[in-house]
């Protein structure tokens, strides 16, 4: 079923790539979309579906895949938010066939049960991002990529470096995670190995000061939002220090953890102050985003069984959210045909859907009670309040701060006198409305429901790094 | 059987030559190499003496790839005259004998045999590549003295001829390190490198393929069975300038081909590591892909253009000719070493062997310089989706000769498990 699921998207979207129309597309991000819920439903816990194949033996390196509660966590809002792109962005076959490629590499990612696989597809997931900008950016795409790829390369190489490091030096006979886990890296070289995987999954994240490929990425991508919403989701990194640079390296994270703690704290805040001096709606998407994946970290990084908890809910619920927000921005931009802020106004006369699904993914977003921001944050908070309270006071001012940036940007552009009318939601649309709003509410409202599968992998987090009993 | 194949056809045809219309000639020669290549394959994994002549798994592995780029080659070139379909050929042969033997003397014979005719491959479009083919003449007799040297003080050292045989003693050493000079010149290790760019840039493009695939993979076997046994740690020296010198030299280029030259030596950097840290596999899969990438890109540039390609005419390529484009793109990716292409595996194998013998501090070296090789990998690959007019006249064939390619890279990046066995075997 794990492979079904992640060879789905691949396929449909290969064959998109050379010619399949446009529709079927869209019908096979539903289908991929409706397998994901079904799995997410039907997943027992545990590590279910696991599957193993040799890709290089002799190398200790095998395609083995599983779905414990966190990959099926992700799965669901990765193919829900592909398929909403595809319900809304005008955008050709071939472009969304790059973006369901996208999405089965990075079901294959968070599938991946062997390190070297991870890494395999942490590394492909690159190439559909970067045929995206390529064929379909602005201007200065070419500037973007550069960015992009340097500084994504100069984190996998020392990431890679961390790999081999990690099975040669903890002796693990392959790449499997059950056997690196057994093996962990003890000593002194614990550290480096983490800082291997620490460079890399930092600049994923990003936490500051390595944010820099990610403004220039968002502003010189296609305008439908379609990529920027994957680009979202392809935020990977705070899932992979969860998963991989701590669990492997414990020892090493101990001793850096107030430094991740502080830089954590820091991208909140920073995010938050750049998104709401930012002018036009992919800067503030960008950077809220930022400051979002800021706050997550700080909950992974806390060390705390509420914290990771909060810190992972909170990553996939903005998954869903920035990248529904990216996708109405693009809808946004095809009425006035502008991202910036200023010309908009006054657009809740000529069009209240519109106006009240951007408040809904605002208010989900600032973490109003009620909507799926909010599960995140609290959890995420109480967690980091245990290991540092200084700094768990500094990451909440950036949710203070949300709440002015989004509001703001809303009220410009909802609001007050506007120049012209524009068309509301339509067609499909309001499907998209609808899926987004209904997402909001179910995470928002039943979050013990998503966190079920999730607690276990957080206890057994929080043993590795010494706690519990 | 495939030296006797090589060599029958090498005499016949230099006698045909004379007689047979070129384009019945060249297709003599393609179906010498590939009877060649054939032989390769039906004797694979049984090894075969003959006096020095040894034809075992190493002679197998790299002559096939020797064979290979050859066999690019010719299929690339369109010119009137039959000597330079017999050169190819001829250096074939020599390639072949430089895999398949362990006797120093003979290693030499074999050397000079695929030296000469790339000499005057060199020249081939008379002028322009003069100073290119006179510069690579001198610095290969040069090499050919060296190792000349090292042979008769390997003799000295251990009364043996064969490469290979254990010995000790400050004579041993200063031997082994002037037959790893004289075939770090061919390998073009810095810093015996410097004819390299010169000459890349200044022969025409299809022959820049074969010197780039085909002499580097007979070289390597020679350099495998000289420096494996105990690799010599003078050879950490050469590998830590290679990958620090071919890297950062090739950031600067603007010229398509020069850049893909420094790169070379670069690559020569990663397989040395491979040979020094003891693995044949390794190091035949690294040149594998290698092969595939660098002549990939090599036979795309040989369609715009068999002179200089500076970066600004690609712009645009893959809007005139999308197939050729996208090529270049993943032939720049696969060099690169990003998955899932080929040169992934090829690298990781590399850097996998260098973590297991402990080799951190070569390790982390090829990384960073893997890291800075991004940048002009990516100048390369990125610019055939700029905008400008690329002229691109490419013949069908190859055209689907490299569409083949591109899509071997792909799959051998996907199931690297299936050959790998192969390459262990054989």
């Amino acid at each position: 079923m794990v492979i079904a699921a992640i060879l789905l998207p691949i396929l449909v979207g290969t064959l998109l790539l050379v010619g399949l129309p446009r529709g079927l597309g869209v019908l096979g991000a539903g289908l991929s979309f409706l397998l994901n819920l079904y799995l997410f439903l039907a997943h027992p816990g545990g590590v279910a579906h696991a599957v193993q194949a040799p890709l290089l033996p002799q190398a200790g390196i095998y395609w083995a895949f599983g779905l414990d509660g966190l990959s099926a966590l992700f799965f669901l809002t990765v193919a829900l938010t592909v398929f909403l792109g595809a319900l809304v962005a005008r955008v050709e076959g071939r472009f969304l066939g790059l973006a369901l490629l996208m999405e089965g590499l990075l079901l294959g990612l968070f599938a991946a049960r062997d390190l070297l696989v991870f890494y395999l597809f942490f590394e492909a997931a690159l190439l559909p991002a970067l045929l995206m900008l390529l064929f379909y950016g602005g201007e200065g795409r070419v500037r973007a990529l550069y960015t992009f790829l340097l500084f994504t390369l100069a984190g996998s190489l020392p990431m890679l470096a961390a790999i081999l490091a990690a099975k040669a030096l903890g002796g693990s006979p392959s790449f499997l995670l059950e056997d690196l886990l057994a093996h962990p890296v003890k000593g002194g070289a614990a550290l480096w190995v983490f800082l291997g995987f620490a460079l890399a999954f930092a600049i994923k994240t990003p936490l500051f000061p390595l944010h820099a490929w990610l403004p220039p990425f968002h502003q010189e991508n296609h305008p439908s939002g379609l990529a920027d919403a994957l680009g979202t989701l392809y935020k990977v990194g705070v899932f992979a220090f969860f998963r991989f640079a701590i669990p492997l390296a414990p020892e090493g994270f101990q001793e850096v953890q107030g430094l991740l703690l502080l830089l954590a704290a820091l991208s909140a805040l920073y995010g938050a102050w750049l998104a709401f001096a930012a002018r036009d709606f992919k800067t503030l998407l960008a950077y809220a985003g930022l400051s979002h994946m800021g706050v997550a970290a700080l909950g992974v990084f806390s060390g705390t069984e509420e914290g990771a908890l909060g810190g992972l809910y909170l990553l996939a619920a903005s998954g869903v959210y920035t990248g529904a927000l990216f996708l109405l921005a693009g809808r946004l931009h095809e009425r006035v045909g502008t991202l910036e802020i200023g010309p908009y106004r006054g657009l809740a006369q000529s069009a209240p859907g519109m106006a009240a699904l951007a408040l809904f993914l605002f208010l989900a977003m600032v973490g109003l009670p009620g909507l799926s921001g909010f599960p995140g944050e609290l959890l995420t908070l109480l967690g980091a309040y245990k290991a540092s309270p200084w700094l768990a006071a500094l990451a909440f001012l950036s949710v203070v701060a949300s709440v002015a940036y989004a509001l703001t940007a809303f009220q410009k552009t909802f609001w007050e006198e506007g120049p012209r009318p524009v068309e509301d939601l339509r067609g499909a649309e309001w499907g998209f409305a609808a899926l987004a709003v209904a997402t909001l509410l179910v995470m928002g409202l039943f979050p013990g429901f998503f966190l079920k599968g999730l607690r276990p992998l957080a206890e057994a987090f929080f043993r590795t790094l010494g706690g519990g009993a | 059987m495939t030296l006797l194949i090589l060599a029958f056809f090498s005499v016949t045809l230099t006698l045909l030559g004379f007689f047979v219309p070129v384009p019945l000639f060249k297709r003599l020669v393609i179906l010498g190499l590939s009877l060649g290549l054939l032989s390769l394959l039906v004797g694979w994994g049984r090894p075969f003496a003959f006096g020095p002549y040894q034809a075992d798994p190493v002679s197998q592995a790299f002559t096939l790839l020797a064979l290979l780029g050859a066999l690019w080659t010719v299929g690339l070139v369109r010119t009137g005259r039959f000597e330079f379909y017999l050169l190819v050929l001829y250096a074939a042969l020599g390639m072949h004998l430089l895999a398949s033997t362990r006797h120093l003397v003979l290693m030499l014979v074999a050397l000079e045999a695929l030296s000469l005719p790339l000499y005057a491959l060199a020249t081939w479009r008379r002028g322009q590549g003069l100073e290119a083919a006179l510069k690579y003449f001198l610095l290969g007799a040069l090499a050919a003295a060296f190792f000349l040297y090292g042979a008769a003080l390997h003799y000295g050292a251990t009364g043996s001829f064969l490469a290979g045989t254990p010995g000790e003693g400050p004579l041993y050493a200063l031997a082994l390190g002037l037959l790893l000079v004289g075939l770090g010149f061919k390998v073009a290790l810095a810093p015996f490198h410097f004819w390299t760019p010169d000459v890349y840039q200044g022969s025409p493009t299809p022959v820049v393929l074969f010197m780039a695939t085909s002499v580097k993979a007979a070289a390597f076997a020679a350099l495998l069975r000289v420096a494996a046994p105990g690799a010599p740690d003078a050879l950490a020296l050469l590998i830590a300038f290679s990958v620090v010198l071919g890297n950062l030299a090739a950031l600067s280029q603007k010229e398509a081909k020069r850049l893909l030259a420094y790169s070379s030596i670069a690559h020569a950097g990663y397989m040395a590591l491979a040979l020094y840290t003891g693995n044949a596999q390794a190091l035949g899969f690294y040149l594998l892909t290698y092969v595939l990438g660098t002549g990939l890109a090599f036979a795309v540039l040989s369609e715009i253009s068999p002179d200089r390609v500076p970066l600004e005419r690609l712009r645009g390529l893959f809007h005139r000719d999308p197939l050729l484009g996208l090529a270049l793109f993943l032939s720049a990716l696969s060099l690169l070493g990003l998955p899932p292409l080929a040169g992934f595996w090829g690298k990781y194998l590399v850097f996998a062997e260098a973590a297991k013998a402990g080799q951190w501090g070569l390790l982390v070296l090829a990384l960073l310089t893997s890291a800075i090789s991004a940048y002009y990998y990516l100048a390369l690959g990125l610019s055939v989706f700029g905008r400008g007019e690329a002229e691109a006249r490419p013949k069908p064939l190859a055209r689907s000769v490299a569409l083949l390619v591109a899509l071997f890279l792909l799959l051998l990046g996907l199931f690297p498990g299936a050959l790998l066995p192969a390459l262990a075997a054989g």
